[in-house]
């Protein structure tokens, strides 16, 4: 079984929405019914694979809008990863305005967020996790994430990780590997491990500092073997293979990623052959469609739980024998996988991707009590009303987003720049129209812990240049050179750009400050959360602060936020931001 | 990589040192007019006299796609070759495609090195091609190819 047609129509009939008439409605309360619909399962096979990814670190239920534009290059659109909107709810059949359209993409996302509620929370994910542990039986049950886990919200921060590392062991996570995790640095990734319940693997992690006795050894241990349900298990890890390009080298010096996929292959054969497991699982943080790809060159792997591009799938996807699933983010949802497999060979599968709707799934109260342990430190700066928002702040989509527009007009009114650039993360939140910011929301937006804002000069060519090569960074054709993330957004800045060109000729109709951008100019350009400083010149010393005091500053001078949701790119090449399989519109 | 394979490329390595000593650094025959200048057509037609090169899956061309590192890419050329008197690969060129200097490395083999496999590490100065040229014992060329991004980074 795959999750059916049926299940998203059940859940919209709960609510009134598709089948107003149903019998249910009139006799049980929408929570118990929906609760019910929520927990709903075939249950099959010896044992069940419970999977998390790109949590970063939101213990508590969040509002996350999915993106209304993810273009790509054309041989990629409207393929699972490059799915939104309309062309997502038609992909995977889902009933407009119904609990996992809500979840799954940003159409009328205000209104339904009012009727849903907020999405995730340990507190809430562990009472499906009892659920399920109860129905399966706790020796048949593995909890894997996919990494992700430690970054993105204050009290991660704040805590150096440990905060986050304790919600793991209360939510029982069996094992696990990392992107952001390593921008904690070595040392303290090291210390969280110690305290971290699960293992913590990855088969592409390793030394390459020549005087170091880790050179060309493994980090850490490549893969672990688990017996559940008689069946023995053989689960590989893969950490973010781009990481030391994506986030700053010197968190992990000495240490060299990448995807190797010959190594993988290896254990994979090692795994069969040798060790005789019943199951290869990769569990992984390459993304969804380098995952893809994955698939198509190492052979043997039954599958991979992937992660890194926070794609809700509802549906896994099947290459070459290997079955492929994705999580989401934010603790939006829980995969639950239930898998037959004996003698070596996987009989079968049967998989959900389980929303986390706060307002149905009751909050686990020891869940409650140890997300307001690990908050009470920290719930005074957090819980500071900074302003209020006119429309809606969030975070995804391919080139813009209101929350970083906010960011950029935060940076440029400091520190006076020509040129803002906010990075195009997938992680973050949501802010309702008409709510109050919470400094917890500026960290949500920007808690990292190379957090400063830099501000420097650089040549017109070199901003162009920049802009190509990052273009080429989210839009090349082989998902093997992309990176998994979104567009710089650009404060300042206003560009066309053309997809599907070939790389370095996608740009065009660059002004910045409204003037058509002079090439031979230099520009004072402000940046954070990237590497782009390395490529200046004149780093004005003095005025490197932090972007989540520059943003808070802000918004209190503000009081009210008003950002425009117009966009400061024009798309030559596509008509909409959502386009369907085979076409340039939708 | 585990320990004991290190020490097995090693071994590889140093017999090629010990058998024929032969390394240049983009030297030699082809004699550029300026120091660290050759386009990459320049250096081909250098290696190969003017031959055409075939395209091969017997070569394999180890290489990131994105470099971690642009100063250092590893780049590990590994050829399919029995390395007998009558059939064995003569040498082992590495060439980028967008440097001042195209050409990298000649790497140059015998029989006795029982093995055709070069590994080291080469500076880009961009995102550009890697290219592996390998030159047979009966004097045609094969060749290899992969693109390898250096970038800024940024997107996480």
């Amino acid at each position: 079984m795959e999750i059916s047609r049926r299940d998203f129509m059940h859940i919209a009939a709960i609510f009134g929405l598709g089948a107003a008439t149903s019998s249910f409605a009139s006799t049980k309360s929408i929570e118990q019914i929906g609760l019910k619909d929520i927990y709903e399962f075939d249950s099959m096979g010896n044992f069940t694979l419970m999977h998390i990814c790109d949590l970063h670190a939101h213990i508590k239920p969040l509002y996350w809008r999915e993106p209304s534009t993810l273009i790509s290059a054309p041989n990629l659109v409207g393929t699972p990863g490059f799915l939104c909107g309309e062309s997502f709810e038609k992909f995977y059949g889902l009933e407009p305005s119904s609990l996992d359209a809500y979840f799954d993409t940003y159409i009328d996302f205000e209104a339904l967020a009012r009727k849903f509620g907020k999405m995730g929370g340990i507190a809430h994910i562990k009472t499906l996790t009892n659920h399920i542990i109860a129905e399966r039986g706790k020796e048949n049950v593995l909890f894997l994430d996919s990494g992700d886990t430690w970054q993105g919200t204050g009290v991660a921060l704040k805590s150096r990780g440990e905060a986050i590392v304790k919600a793991q062991n209360y939510l029982g996570i069996d094992t696990m590997v990392g992107h952001w995790e390593f921008t904690y640095g070595k040392e303290r990734v090291r210390e969280l491990i110690d305290m971290l319940d699960a293992k913590f693997i990855s088969q592409n992690v390793v030394g390459d500092d020549p005087f170091s006795d880790e050179y060309e050894e493994l980090i850490f241990e490549p893969y672990t073997i688990e017996e559940r349900g008689g069946a023995k298990i053989g689960i590989i890890g893969q950490s973010f293979p781009f990481t030391s390009t994506a986030n700053p080298k010197e968190f992990t010096e000495g240490w060299s990623f990448g995807l190797r996929m010959d190594t993988l292959q290896e254990y994979v054969n090692e795994l069969r052959n040798e060790k005789k497991v019943d199951c290869v699982v990769v569990l992984s943080h390459d993304g969804f469609s380098v995952d893809q790809e994955v698939a198509r060159q190492v052979k043997g792997i039954d599958f991979i739980l992937s992660g890194h591009t926070h794609d809700p799938s509802p549906k896994p996807i099947t290459i070459n024998d290997t079955v492929i699933v994705i999580a989401g983010s934010h603790g939006k949802y829980i995969g639950r996988l239930d898998i037959e497999a004996k003698n070596g060979k996987v009989k079968g599968y049967e998989y959900k991707l389980i929303p986390i709707a706060s307002k149905i799934i009751p909050a686990d109260p020891a869940g409650v009590k140890l997300v307001d342990e690990l908050y009470a430190p920290y719930a005074k700066e957090f819980n500071e009303v900074l302003g209020k928002t006119k429309g809606m702040l969030y975070k995804r989509d391919t080139f813009f987003s209101t929350f970083d527009q906010l960011i950029n007009d935060a940076v440029m009114d400091e520190m006076k720049c020509d040129v803002s650039f906010t990075p195009g993360y997938r992680w973050g939140t949501t802010v309702l129209a008409g709510e109050d910011i919470l400094m917890d929301n500026v960290y949500e937006m920007c808690g990292i812990t190379y957090p400063n804002v830099y501000t420097f000069e650089l040549k017109g060519a070199k901003i162009a240049s920049l802009l190509e090569d990052i273009a080429d960074n989210v839009f090349n054709e082989n998902p093997l050179y992309q990176q998994g993330g979104d567009m710089s957004r650009l404060g300042g800045v206003t560009y066309s750009i053309a997809v599907a060109n070939k790389p370095g000729q996608r740009i065009s109709k660059l002004m910045i400050g409204g003037k058509p951008i002079d090439l031979n100019k230099t520009y004072i350009v402000s940046s954070w959360g990237g590497n782009l400083q390395k490529a200046g010149e004149n780093l004005q010393k003095e005025k490197i602060r932090p972007v989540y005091d520059v943003v808070r500053d802000y918004i209190k001078r503000k009081k009210v936020v008003d950002v425009s949701n117009k966009g400061n790119v024009t798309l030559v090449d596509y008509s909409c931001g959502c386009p369907k399989k085979g076409s340039r519109g939708c | 990589m585990q320990r004991r394979d290190f020490f097995k490329k090693l071994g590889t390595a140093t017999a090629i040192a010990a058998v024929v000593p032969t390394m240049s650094f983009a030297a030699g025959d082809s004699k550029p007019t300026g120091p660290n200048k050759m386009d990459y057509q320049t250096a081909l037609n250098a290696i190969t006299g003017g031959k055409t090169p075939v395209k091969s899956d017997k070569v394999k061309l180890k290489t990131p796609e994105i470099a971690e590192n642009g100063a250092v890419v590893p780049v590990t050329v590994t050829v399919d070759s029995p390395m007998t008197p009558s059939n064995y690969v003569k040498a082992i060129h590495i060439l980028n495609g967008k440097n001042s200097n195209a050409r990298c490395i000649d790497v140059f083999l015998t029989p006795a090195n029982g093995k055709a496999m070069f590994s080291t590490r080469i500076k880009l100065g961009g995102t550009q091609n890697v290219t592996a040229v390998v030159e047979l014992s009966d004097g045609t060329f094969l060749i290899a190819s992969q693109s390898v991004k250096v970038t800024i980074g940024g997107c996480g």
